[in-house]
């Protein structure tokens, strides 16, 4: 009984809502001056709380380290300087070679690209087999790729770089990437696996009537139907690649350790004194190229994370 | 064009046997429509012959070739699917190619054939757009042309016309039949329509619980239903099913309903005659009862029943009489019907020769 | 003999991640569970002295460094999870007042974009006891304030707490208006109607709805704080002394640091079984859903 007056009730005051809007604007009115104000003060304290961090980092790192020693970490800087990025870019020693983040960035492009297209195409066709043709072993292989897709690194470190020493890619740019490729692996698959299972079925056993050829049904039909999802992963995969610390200092060598690793290097282990506006234009440069993406393809960037935390 | 044969066909899942032992053939150039209600095994018995589905045992021949284990490209088939199932990436033209290229025909063969199926199903403006671009018509054309394409020995719809609205659903059923006339493939149709299947096909399997309960021209199935499953399942509105009992008098059969009502059942061409009180069950289709007022001398039944009310269907009229504690449909004049009002009795006669008999236990035709 | 190609070549197509599923993934677990069994010190050593073939777990339980570890992992899990409870928040006000809901959003996800060595080192110079914002609350009269947190060991946790949950807040919150989405939206006005509370309305109807949402946030942020290094790393580098070491942490520092591979080995083992202990309820969850989804 109660149910259906709520409904009805609810039925109702939609109907009401529909024939009269000015009541609905008046409601709004009154809502913002009180709840709703509090609400939106609340939600841009937060924003604050969350910009705080980029508003210091930048500011910092457009300061002098003079400025900087007053203690004014809020205050915007005196003298405007880009100082600080240059040399973080050209001269801050990571280590003991002192070339700036550009090394690291340059390592940082050439794993993300391998490790895109390795991981990207392996996961892409595993999950398109998956999903749309029928496999025997497919549930207990989709179990353990959902087991897989929560293994921490740490616990099949040492194996790892075993076996990358003995394929002779450890340390090298390509050992990075095939890492990062095995390890995003199963959160992939799972990702493009899901998103081909809303593929209709009739579709597929149309292609299979009409060509029965797995790689020509990939190419022609499925391919084409992907655009959204390779997106989604791309943006999802160069997120991840970039900000990766621990694959980089792991399995990368020398010279061939990405952009994270550079600056952890350059902040933690100072020489003398401590530059923080270099360290916080590095820190910028780093966090710079993901950023971007997600500035210009937030929806994609989202629907990603998401994505890749529930999937099962 | 070659026939069909589906032998000693087991389909199980697990433990669920959904199809037992089935046999059926069908010769070329047949149209056999596999008809029943849904989850009565007729699509996995067509996903079977196209090869989607796995046979768990028996085989399946096309003219001479065993295609059990034949990959489904391999089977000479072409199937016109529910949802249309076009490739939605693909235009028209490619949705049309994308099966003979695969085949890796000659491309002028592919052109030439495109283009001849582009005519017979008059889509040829529509060639460069995209399925999504597409009414529901429009679509299922381009699926039909697709199968057409691959000048396929054997069709196979499975539910062609049934996200289709009435009107264009008539208009494709033609349009089906006159494509199987002119170019007389061997077509195996499943539907759960039963007008689908007696205008279009030239054999039709009922199935139900994944038997074949009958395989007969259209005209058999609906003159001879075999069983009370078909009866009941073909023509509409559903034939008259009233319980009864037989009775022999004067060594003249004939059938007593619970209400009392007599109906003579002598021109009946039993396959064994029935001993005295058997159960049975007697069928009536509503046009075949005589007009009320029309001379009942020669009828095997005559009844006088209260009209419960009347419906009519546009060509059509039925009366629905009040019938023991049911009801009894029968076909009526349209203008008759305006005349006749509720709660009038109304004398009927049913004609000899015309009733169908079935056990009361078992279903069977008698 | 025909060959099936439709069944065939999918297989082949799966061979390549099958085998990396098989050999890095399944194959270095058994590996490294083999290898906690062994002294194996800086390079592996594969014999196993069956009197005393769990001498790396013995030592583990003895270490005061790992039960540091255990504990820091404890108290991360504890205090990060109140990004989730921040997140439905923030969710919450971003569903029901629409004003500006992809400003907050684009705002509040952002941090999730940036490298958590980024995220480390912007919150270091934050709390930077002398140029940072302890200075500056001291210099306008807040003497007392104490932001020194990642100097001592008993607050340098906390520090690693609230940069994670700067940190993840926004990816809860994205979780959490997912679930408030798929609430039917007739609720809020029969509520409206009936002239519910606000409070009542969420804390009896609405968040007993989301309790899936919860629990895959829980078992999320769990699995997240078991891999938790990098933020460690950036932040205080496992110190001051040992006093932010957690698994992760411990694990490398065996293996590079101590160049111990059989110890590292065993903590290792350690973490794997704390991440079945988690990852075991997301499947039964997974599990349980998929057949009430199947059922409706």
């Amino acid at each position: 009984m109660t149910d259906l007056t709520v409904t009805e009730a609810a039925a109702g005051a939609t109907a009401l809502k529909r024939r009269r809007p000015a009541a609905r604007t008046r409601r709004r009115h009154r809502g913002l001056n009180g709840r709703s104000l509090a609400v939106l003060v609340f939600l841009t304290m937060c924003a604050l709380f969350f910009c705080v961090p980029l508003y210091v980092v930048l500011t910092t790192s457009l300061k002098t380290m003079e400025e900087i020693r007053q203690g004014q970490i809020f205050a915007l800087p005196d003298t405007w300087t880009l100082e600080a990025w240059r040399f973080a870019w050209n001269e801050a020693c990571s280590g003991i070679t002192c070339e700036g983040l550009k090394v690291g960035f340059w390592n940082s492009v050439r794993i993300l690209v391998p490790s895109l297209i390795l991981s990207i195409s392996l996961a892409m066709v595993t999950g398109y087999a998956l999903a749309l043709w029928e496999v025997k072993w497919a549930g207990t292989f989709l179990f353990l790729l959902f087991l897989c897709a929560f293994v921490p690194l740490q616990i099949i470190m040492f194996p790892l770089i075993a076996i990358t020493r003995s394929m002779g890619v450890y340390g090298t740019i390509l050992g990075v990437a095939v890492v990062h490729a095995v390890m995003s692996m199963p959160v992939l698959t799972l990702i493009f696996r899901n998103y081909y299972k809303d593929i209709p079925a009739e579709i597929m056993n149309a292609a299979i009537m009409d060509s029965g050829s797995f790689w020509r049904i990939f190419g022609e039909i499925i391919l084409p139907m992907s655009g959204n999802i390779l997106i989604v992963v791309l943006i999802l995969q160069i997120t991840n690649v970039w900000n990766d610390y621990l694959i980089g200092v792991t399995f990368g060598g020398y010279n061939t350790q990405p952009m994270t690793v550079n600056l952890a290097n350059m902040v933690t282990v100072s020489t003398g004194t401590a530059s923080y506006n270099v360290d916080m234009a590095a820190a910028l440069l780093t966090a710079i190229p993901p950023l971007v993406v997600y500035f210009l393809v937030g929806k994609f960037f989202v629907a990603g994370i998401t994505a890749g935390a529930i999937k099962g | 064009m070659p026939s069909v044969h589906f032998e000693h066909i087991v389909k199980a899942y697990g433990a669920v046997t959904v199809l037992d032992d089935l046999n059926l053939s069908v010769d070329d150039g047949d149209f056999l429509v596999l008809l029943g209600p849904s989850g009565c095994g007729k699509t996995t018995l067509l996903n079977m012959l196209a090869g989607l589905t796995d046979v768990t045992d028996g085989r399946i021949m096309i003219g001479e070739r065993d295609v059990t284990d034949l990959d489904p490209k391999d089977r000479g088939l072409a199937m016109v699917f529910q949802s249309y199932a076009l490739y939605p990436t693909k235009t028209v033209r490619g949705n049309l190619k994308f099966g003979l290229s695969a085949a890796k025909l000659p491309r002028e063969e592919v052109r030439r054939r495109v283009e001849w199926a582009a005519q017979v199903l008059q889509i040829e403006p529509l060639m460069d757009r995209r399925p999504s671009q597409l009414s529901g018509g429009q679509r299922q054309r381009v699926a039909i042309g697709r199968a057409l394409v691959k000048h396929a020995d054997v069709l196979l719809f499975d539910e062609p016309l049934s996200n289709l609205d009435a009107k264009l659903r008539t208009e494709m059923r033609l349009e089906i039949k006159r494509l199987h006339d002119e170019l007389n493939p061997t077509v195996v149709y499943v539907t759960h329509d039963q007008i689908e299947a007696m205008t279009m096909a030239t054999k039709i399997a009922v199935m139900n619980g994944g038997v074949i309960q009958q395989f007969g021209t259209p005209d058999e199935i609906y003159e001879t239903p075999a069983n009370l499953f078909v009866a009941s399942f073909i023509g509409a509105p559903a034939m008259n099913l009233k319980a009864a009992r037989v009775t022999k008098r004067d060594g003249r059969v004939a059938g007593v309903f619970d209400g009392g009502q007599t109906i003579a059942l002598d021109d009946y061409r039993f396959r064994a005659t029935p001993e005295e009180g058997r159960p049975i069950v007697v069928g009536m289709r509503p046009e075949h009862f005589a007009p009320p007022g029309a001379p009942l001398d020669a009828a095997a039944a005559t009844l006088d029943l209260p009209l419960q009310h009347t419906e009519r269907t546009g060509s059509d009229a039925t009366g629905y009489l009040k019938f023991d504690d049911g009801l009894l449909a029968l076909r009526v004049e349209p203008g008759h019907a305006a005349r006749l009002r509720a709660g009038e009795t109304v004398r009927v006669g049913f004609p000899r020769g015309k009733a169908n008999l079935f056990d009361a236990a078992s279903g069977e035709r008698l | 003999m025909s060959i099936r190609w439709t069944r065939i070549a999918p297989q082949i197509a799966l061979t390549p991640a099958l085998a990396v599923t098989l050999v890095a993934f399944i194959g270095s677990i058994f590996w490294t569970i083999y290898l906690s069994f062994t002294r194996s010190r800086r390079v592996p050593d594969y014999a196993i002295d069956w009197s005393e073939w769990g001498r790396q777990y013995a030592r583990l339980a003895q270490d005061a460094g790992w039960s540091t570890a255990l504990w820091n992992l404890i108290t991360l899990g504890v205090g990060s999870g109140l990004a989730i409870v921040f997140g439905f928040v923030l969710a919450a006000m971003i569903d029901r007042e629409k004003r500006g809901e992809s400003f907050f959003r684009t705002v509040f996800l952002y941090p999730l974009a940036v490298s958590l060595i980024v995220t480390g080192v912007a919150w270091r110079w934050i709390l930077n006891p002398t140029m940072g914002l302890e200075a500056t609350l001291h210099r306008i009269g807040f003497e007392n304030v104490d932001f020194n947190w990642l100097a001592q060991g008993d607050t340098a946790m906390y520090a690693i707490i609230l940069a994670s949950i700067w940190q993840s807040s926004g990816f809860y919150m994205a979780l959490m208006i997912a679930g408030l989405k798929s609430i039917n939206s007739e609720i809020w006005s029969a509520a409206r109607l009936d002239g519910v509370s606000l409070w009542r309305l969420y804390i009896e109807i609405i968040i007993p709805m989301m309790k899936f949402t919860f629990l895959t946030c829980a078992i999320l942020l769990s699995l997240g704080v078991i891999k938790a290094y990098d933020i460690v790393l950036a932040m205080t580098n496992g110190g001051p002394g040992q006093s932010t070491w957690v698994p992760a942490y411990f694990v490398i520092n065996a293996l590079s640091q101590k160049q111990n591979l059989g110890y590292a080995s065993a903590a290792a083992v350690m973490m794997l079984l704390i991440t079945l202990a988690v990852f075991l309820p997301l499947v039964l969850l997974t599990a349980w859903q998929n057949r009430r989804r199947a059922a409706q």
